[in-house]
């Protein structure tokens, strides 16, 4: 996982590249560097965050550039291992996003071959394979480069005196962004927002010459037309307007992502996706499959799909899914992806195409892999998302699930009307949690100074305890578990005590009392109980130490509600802490590497 | 002038229900916080740098403003902690003026035309306006084009000419901000030293919302200038006649008449056979069930209506229920606001996310507060406080 981008043009490259750079940043931090070209190659870079390195830079000429932005995967971060790496000679840099699996071999080939490469990283192979081929002609000497590699290789190569750029895309994204006597190539499209709206998606197997003025894909060696798109997104979308993290603006988006999501779905006269068999009969079995924040909201899909739609979910994790997971013909699969390119989750869903098992994915990035190698595409329509701990399109994937299982809920027509009317009241409800922010900040305060925490919940609000255990650890660095109430006797009520608080996640459906017995058995235990209970509960206030009320809402619907709770609950504790909770350490924001 | 000051911090509590979560800058009017028709109008002419001063409930400034890119503006934010009043609001922001620079109020409605010519006024300056009812106001009292003084809400008044709160300032302004909470106070005390300043007086639109029913006439007023755009689907059979406005993803459904001016949002619902008639805005995600006729009236966003409705001369806010056969019919009445009983003619004052019933009847003038819940067939009237039951 990392962020590559390029530019060729008029311009100044350099401020272009570092601006390009910081809106990566959430694919990957630990280190970073540009390379430029005027007369040769100047290459800057540093085991720095983009803002450090801008800093440290001196004005560099040039109008063609490439820069990088790494998350870690071979070789620790360092200024020798950062990127962009350069042959024997520096007169080639390339920049790489993946991962390359015989690059031992290719390493000890090309150093036998009197090759010197300094770094630990498997990249710097790559620009010693061209300099080994060069003969005259870059494009060729990078295409004859790329054959030899075996593993993901999206790559951007620059060369000291060739007025182009040749890039590659294989297993994870590049995009090439269209300008007026200049070009542009990121991994995602926030990058470049504040250059142009104008973008073309490459495919696994492109390569492509950039120069100034003209783009020129390749597949196989032959020319190829690959259609150019625009960008919807506002540069606006991703800045900050007034709040101090990304992450709390995106938790206060929410009402209108709901909203937004919603019209498009139910303005759209079909069924999101079809949940029916082959012959339009019922569905034996639905498997989900996801990873990290999106696996939770799998959880709760199953929830929902179970109680409205009568058929069995099996939820798993993609990566375990690619280990042993089965899946029969007869199935349909949900995927749950945010950035469409997870490559965990890109590998389950060729295993499944493979199987004939059909794929319906839900995803927030129009274009991106997954939804071009699935049978049919779910959209969330939370906009770019750019704080690390995913906030609103959880809560987008959580509204995708519920539209999926409504036209085949199985419920009377009275309690199907009721629903539909809950879900267009859900930006309501939300924005009712947003304007008790101060309550849970209060809250938020108190459980600070612990350094574990438990959450539990049971039924639907399971997996949002999970949900909370997981915001809370990944971003204030608490170490948080989070447990169906029914198993916390099976083990970690041994942990339980005065230093451990709990936070109980509770909702008025038939788990109501089981959880009532779960917080006294946890009370005998002296842990303090933090209780999310809805406004309309009287006995809560008297039974826990503190308590959290949320809008009055269809227990069906309460995961919404309860995990905005839990979000803003994870943002006060991060800041309490003093984290850096949009870029919090070792992780990155979509992982395009196992 | 190249930079813009808008104080948008105040809570205005003359407004509730409609203010306990947001502040008045952000009431919506004809679809739009207030707020954005002062940004729209700084921007057309050509005013591009504004800072917001913000306060009470400022995340929803936050959320709907964000940066200005998409209102062509650059904003930024200062916070002013506690509400003590303008010139204290404007001293938070005494580092980051440029040489000169305009201070508005950012929750009067204005229009671009209303500063056209005060945005190349020479400071220090104040544009104003001539009412018929100046007491209401901070009435200022000219020597020709110079002001001789400010005198707020007088009880009788010795000219016909207010204070706009929009105001043209070199940064003197800051030595004299410390020592007062408002801006006028601020002015007398530079003209008492010597200072000139120059009144401007504007026939523009500019409109302030003092009561909760002033959103209605608002609405009408800036209705009648809008400009026609359908989008979403209107079905054939679907009546509309005047200006009409209807967002994305919505559908008009057939046998819907909808006679503008009217505002409708993105991803309703709208009918079969319902009628919207003139000066009616209605947000976005709004349900309205067949056979309800709306009209003069302001719907929040998330908003459902059941069948059989009649609503006129009522602000419905966001995310309420309303279930069928609901009346809110305007009507003669007296209501009480901190001690002022004005007589009025409305319907339904209505805070968010209120559960209504079938076939309840709302008196004229009624106020019912946020977070109500009101049983089957119940008369409602005078002022129900916010989370009510009505059994």
């Amino acid at each position: 996982m990392c962020g590559i981008v390029g530019y060729i043009g008029e311009k100044k490259a350099q401020p272009i590249l570092l601006n390009c750079l910081s809106k990566l940043e959430y694919r990957g931090y630990d280190s970073c560097g540009i390379a430029v070209s005027a007369n040769g190659i100047e290459v800057h870079k540093d085991a720095l965050r983009v803002k450090a390195l801008t800093k440290a830079l001196p004005v560099l000429d040039g109008a063609a550039g490439i820069g990088h932005t790494r998350w870690a995967t071979h070789g620790e971060p360092s200024k020798l291992n950062a990127h962009p790496h350069c042959d024997c000679a520096g007169r080639i840099a390339v920049v790489h996003n993946g991962v390359i699996n015989n690059f031992q071999k290719l390493r000890d080939q090309l150093t036998a071959e009197g090759h010197n490469l300094v770094s630990q990283t498997d990249t710097e192979v790559i620009p010693h394979l061209i300099e080994k081929y060069y003969d005259g002609d870059f494009e060729k000497a990078v295409g004859l480069a790329l054959h030899d590699i075996e593993g993901s290789y999206t790559m951007i190569a620059l060369m000291a005196g060739e007025p182009r750029l040749v890039v590659a895309r294989k297993d994870s994204p590049l995009i090439i962004g269209i300008g007026d006597r200049e070009n542009y190539i990121a991994s995602d499209v926030p990058a470049l927002l504040n250059y142009t709206s104008r973008v073309i998606y490459l495919e696994d197997g492109d390569i492509a010459v950039v120069t100034a003025d003209a783009v020129e894909v390749k597949q196989d060696g032959a020319s190829i037309v690959r259609e150019e798109h625009k960008i919807l997104w506002s540069v606006e979308d991703a800045q900050k307007g007034g709040y101090e993290h990304f992450m709390l603006k995106e938790i206060h988006e929410q009402p209108k992502v709901i909203r937004d999501t919603l019209s498009e779905y139910i303005s759209a006269a079909e069924p999101a996706a079809d949940l029916t068999g082959v012959d339009g009969s019922s569905l034996d079995d639905i498997l989900i499959l996801a990873c990290g924040t999106s696996y939770h909201a799998g959880l709760v899909g199953k929830y929902i799909i179970e109680g409205l739609v009568n058929v069995p979910v099996r939820v798993e994790l993609a990566d375990e899914f690619n280990y042993s997971g089965q899946a029969s013909a007869r199935n349909k699969a949900i995927v749950i992806t945010q950035s469409g390119e997870t490559t965990d989750v890109l590998k389950a869903i060729r295993k499944l195409r493979e199987t004939g098992c059909r794929v319906i994915v839900i995803t927030n990035v129009v274009g991106s892999t997954a939804s071009r190698i699935a049978d049919r595409t779910v959209y969330t329509r939370a906009g770019p998302e750019i704080s690390v701990a995913a906030t609103k399109t959880f809560l987008a994937q959580l509204i995708a699930l519920y539209w999926l299982a409504l036209p085949y809920s199985r419920v009377d027509i009275g309690r199907l009307d009721d629903l539909v009317l809950e879900i267009r009241q859900l930006p309501v409800k939300v924005q009712r949690v947003l304007d008790n922010e101060t309550a849970i900040a209060d809250c938020a305060r108190q459980l600070a100074g612990f350094e574990n925490v438990f959450f539990i919940g049971k039924g639907i609000n399971y997996p949002i305890a999970m949900e909370g255990a997981l915001k809370l650890k990944e971003i204030s660095y608490i170490h948080a578990e989070g447990y169906a109430a029914g198993e916390l006797k099976h083990g970690p009520f041994a942990l339980l005590g005065s230093n451990t608080p709990v936070v109980a996640v509770v909702a008025q459906d038939n788990t109501y009392e089981p959880m009532v017995t779960s917080i006294k058995e946890i009370k005998a235990r002296q842990s303090p109980v933090l209780a999310l209970v809805s406004e309309e509960d009287e006995t809560m206030e008297g039974l826990a130490d503190s308590v959290i009320t949320v809008p009055q809402i269809d227990p069906l619907f309460s995961p919404v509600v309860n995990s905005v709770v839990l979000q803003l609950l994870a943002y006060y504790v991060a800041r309490e802490r003093g984290c850096p909770v949009d870029f919090p350490k070792n992780l990155a924001k979509s992982v395009t590497v196992e | 002038m190249k930079q813009a000051i808008v104080l948008a911090a105040g809570e205005g509590q003359r407004l509730r229900p409609f203010t306990v979560t947001r502040p008045k800058t952000m009431l919506s009017i004809a679809d739009k916080p207030i707020l954005q028709f002062v940004v729209e109008s700084l921007a057309q002419n050509g005013i591009r740098n504004i800072i917001f001063v913000v306060g009470y409930r400022k995340e929803q400034v936050y959320d709907y403003m964000g940066s200005g890119e998409q209102f062509g503006v650059e904003i930024t934010y200062v916070t002013q902690e506690t509400q003590l009043g303008t010139a204290h609001a404007l001293s938070q922001v005494k580092d980051m003026a440029e040489d000169e620079f305009l201070v508005l109020p950012g929750d009067n409605l204005i229009e671009a035309h209303t500063i056209a010519d005060f945005v190349q006024i020479k400071p220090e300056a104040m544009l104003v306006e001539r009412v018929s009812d100046p007491v209401r106001y901070g009435v200022v009292s000219m020597d020709g084009s110079e002001v001789k003084d400010i005198v707020e809400k007088p009880e009788e008044a010795g000219s016909n000419m207010v204070n706009t709160g929009i105001y043209a300032f070199t940064k003197d302004i800051f030595k004299f901000t410390e020592s007062v909470l408002d801006i006028p106070d601020a002015l007398n005390n530079m003209i008492a030293e010597g200072y000139t300043i120059n009144a401007l007086e504007t026939g523009g639109t500019w409109l302030d919302v003092v009561y909760p029913w002033d959103i209605i006439s608002l609405n009408d007023a800036v209705l009648r200038n809008i400009e026609v755009s359908l989008g979403g689907t209107i079905e054939a059979g679907a009546s509309i006649k005047g200006k009409v406005m209807v967002g994305e993803d919505t559908v008009v459904r057939a046998g819907s008449c909808i006679y503008g001016p009217v505002v409708i949002g993105s991803g309703c619902d709208i009918g079969p056979n319902v009628c919207i008639m003139p000066a009616t805005s209605i947000g976005d995600n709004v349900v309205i069930s067949p056979f309800t006729e709306i009209k003069n009236s302001v719907i929040g966003n998330d908003v459902t209506i059941g069948a059989g409705g009649i609503i006129s001369d009522s602000v419905i806010d966001r995310g309420c229920v309303l279930k069928g056969r609901f009346t809110a019919v305007g009507g003669q009445s007296e209501v009480r606001i901190n001690g002022e009983s004005p007589s009025i003619n409305v319907g339904v004052m209505m805070g968010e996310d209120c559960n209504v019933e079938s076939n309840v009847t709302a008196q004229p003038g009624v106020i019912v507060g946020n977070y109500c819940q009101i049983q089957m067939s119940k008369i409602i009237s005078g002022r129900l406080p916010d989370k009510s039951l009505v059994y």
